[in-house]
């Protein structure tokens, strides 16, 4: 294992802090897909990980970068328990994500985790505030309650103006904004976010990740960033690099 | 529930982004509108046929009869008459005394149930003298010397035609009650005088009723001061059956009633099946808009995928999911039943109002088309209606609650 200069560390937590995110022995294989006909092309079992162990304490923001088909997503996919791995476990804390039901994983993902995509993936038919609002009113929040939280919300993340616009209506730094409140409106402890920056141009990919290291420290949030970006992988507080199925760590701050 | 329902009614009134998916969603709303409709139309229109028929028919026969078990007639009938009027529920009595008989003027002949009628009585239990459109029925009154005159009888306009009849002719009565003579059994006959020409609008009866004075039939058929059965105007004409049997059970033993429903079983059965293969029919409307609400639906749930994997992603329940879209189609399908009824109720309320659909008074013996919207099929169409198209859901829902988010997100 080496860091960007080739220096082998340790993928385990460097922090004091208790880890609050584990991985163990988590493997992620897609079966090979059985087809027929003549020119049927059949690819094989696809092995993204295996054995990959990974512990973030309390209130790291930890990087994950690798090239693109590695499984950097899927990995992400796992720990907010939007997928099941081929094997091993996930835990939050002492919950065992591997092991939940498909609707203790929806509350898990509605309560414990924020999620930002890269592409925003805002709901076209609603506006930024009701976007926002969204993981409030599937809990079953009253409208007016889970608005009135939201707008506090979009008002952090800069976006208050906006609130009744339509993602069409907005810019893809403003989407990604809206997206950001959305995923934390709920107050998780853990906020995973999936190349946040990988679809923006250059000073609106550094106000976006700029406002993440705020959100991270003032919310004392847990975060996991996939990324491209080596310039802002190295401003967290860890670098991991997963390749061949393996995640490293890189020596980072 | 709240929120499903926001997202649900959002998503019908959002622009598309495949024009197409609205196109077809309108579609489903006007399809419903337009199985409704027709379903409420058409039910009024049988109600109608049936009201009408149903009151003509009750206009022209009693509601209940009563007759002897042994059929040998009622003798002591005046007391008994005076007795079972004064029962509760009885609101007018008729004796009757009927024989099927030939009747015949020159060549013509027809077959005819002859009803020997006190006219005052009569008149209380059946609108048909007072309906008789040519002559009169006041010739019917008793009189004091019955045999000094040609007796006069009132007779059915079909009959009449048949007869090639008119009023003030006459026409030759035939029992088949013979007399016993040394020369054998002589039937016995007798001449009357058309008084009145009825139309009663119903076939059955304007074919073959006639009907002469009580003394008259008495001297005919040989019974002296004897009636075939008591006729019966109650106050509820539905509850006949109940009536009748309360009038039986007064009459005393050896006696049996039977009332216009009984008599008219297979008319009403034969109209009941008739409603039941219109209802079956336009269902299939309602059926067909189902269908494309079901794909509505379905061109929905791909055009979202990536919205509902989102959506799990922040939480929301498979069942959520599927709960979104089965309130849309529900949603597709209450505003269509609601547009439905409104149009059905509305056309069919105009068309009993304004009788802009005309019929053939010969054949139908009403000349317009009779509405009668009933307030209750409402509730059999909406609950079709509603039914149906949440059958329709059920596929495009679980669908879109089999969406796996992590797949769904990972070939975006």
């Amino acid at each position: 294992m080496s860091d960007l200069s080739g220096r082998t560390v340790d993928t385990l937590s460097e922090s004091a802090a208790p880890a609050m995110l584990r991985a163990v022995g988590l493997a992620k294989i897609y079966p090979a897909v059985a087809s027929s006909g003549v020119n049927a092309i059949s690819p094989g079992e696809v092995v993204l990980f295996r054995n990959l162990d990974l512990s973030i304490a309390t209130g790291e923001m930890v990087a994950i970068v690798g090239e693109s088909g590695t499984g950097k997503s899927s990995l992400l996919h796992l720990l907010a328990a939007l997928d099941r791995p081929s094997a091993g476990d996930v835990w939050l804390g002492d919950t065992n994500l591997s092991r939940l039901s498909p609707r203790q994983a929806a509350e898990f993902r509605n309560r414990d985790v924020g999620y930002v995509w890269q592409f925003h993936y805002l709901l076209p038919e609603f506006t930024a505030l009701e976007n926002v609002a969204m993981p409030l009113l599937a809990r079953g929040l009253r409208r007016s309650e889970a608005l009135q939280q939201a707008s506090l919300w979009l008002d952090e993340v800069g976006l208050a103006p906006r609130a009744d616009h339509r993602s069409g209506e907005l810019s893809g730094g403003e989407q990604q904004r809206v997206s950001l409140a959305r995923a934390l409106v709920a107050r998780p402890k853990l906020l995973l976010a999936d190349e946040p920056t990988g679809d923006l141009d250059g000073n609106t990919a550094e106000a976006i990740f700029s406002l993440i290291q705020t959100l991270h420290r003032q919310h004392r949030l847990t975060s996991v960033l996939v990324t491209h970006n080596l310039e802002f992988a190295l401003r967290c507080d860890r670098v991991l690099r997963l390749r061949n199925g393996l995640l490293e760590a890189v020596a980072a701050r | 529930m709240r929120f499903e329902l926001f997202i649900a009614a959002r998503y019908l009134r959002a622009k598309r982004r495949q024009a197409v998916v609205g196109a077809v969603t309108a579609i489903s709303v006007v399809g419903v509108a337009a199985g409704v409709a027709s379903l409420i139309i058409a039910l009024a229109i049988t109600n109608g046929m049936r009201r009408d028929l149903q009151q003509k028919l009750v206009g022209s026969s009693a509601h209940v009869m009563l007759m002897r078990v042994a059929g040998d007639g009622i003798s002591d009938w005046r007391p008994l008459l005076a007795r079972l009027r004064s029962l509760p529920h009885v609101a007018a009595a008729a004796p009757v005394l009927y024989e099927e008989v030939l009747i015949s003027r020159n060549a013509h002949s027809g077959g005819a149930l002859i009803q020997g009628i006190v006219p005052a009585d009569e008149n209380t239990v059946s609108d048909i003298l007072p309906n008789v459109r040519q002559g009169s029925a006041s010739g019917l009154e008793p009189v004091a010397s019955p045999m000094l005159s040609t007796p006069p009888i009132v007779i059915g306009q079909d009959l009449a035609q048949t007869l090639g009849a008119e009023v003030g002719d006459t026409v030759l009565v035939t029992s088949p009650q013979g007399e016993l003579t040394p020369l054998g059994l002589v039937p016995k006959y007798q001449r009357y005088q058309v008084a009145g020409i009825f139309n009663s609008g119903f076939y059955q009866y304007d074919s073959s009723y006639a009907f002469i004075r009580l003394a008259d039939a008495q001297r005919l058929f040989s019974e002296p001061d004897l009636v075939s059965a008591i006729n019966f105007k109650v106050d509820d004409m539905f509850r006949a059956d109940a009536i009748g049997r309360e009038i039986e059970h007064a009459a005393g033993p050896g006696y049996e009633s039977t009332n216009w429903m009984e008599q008219n079983r297979e008319l009403f059965r034969a109209l009941r099946l008739e409603q039941a293969v219109t209802v079956i029919v336009l269902a299939l409307i309602v059926c067909v808009a189902a269908l494309n609400i079901l794909i509505a639906l379905t061109m929905m749930v791909m055009e979202k995928t990536r919205d509902i994997a989102v959506m799990m992603g922040f939480g929301v329940r498979i069942d959520q999911v599927r709960r979104i879209f089965l309130l849309q189609g529900l949603l597709i399908s209450l505003i269509g039943t609601a547009l439905g009824l409104v149009l059905g109720y509305g056309l069919s309320w105009l068309g009993g109002h304004y009788r802009f659909i005309h019929l053939d008074a010969s054949v139908y013996s009403i000349d317009y088309l009779p509405f009668a919207p009933r307030l209750i099929d409402a509730l059999y169409v909406s609950a079709v209606s509603l039914g149906v198209s949440l059958l329709a859901t059920l596929y495009p829902s679980g669908s879109a609650a089999k969406i796996l988010p992590a797949e769904a997100l990972r070939y975006e």
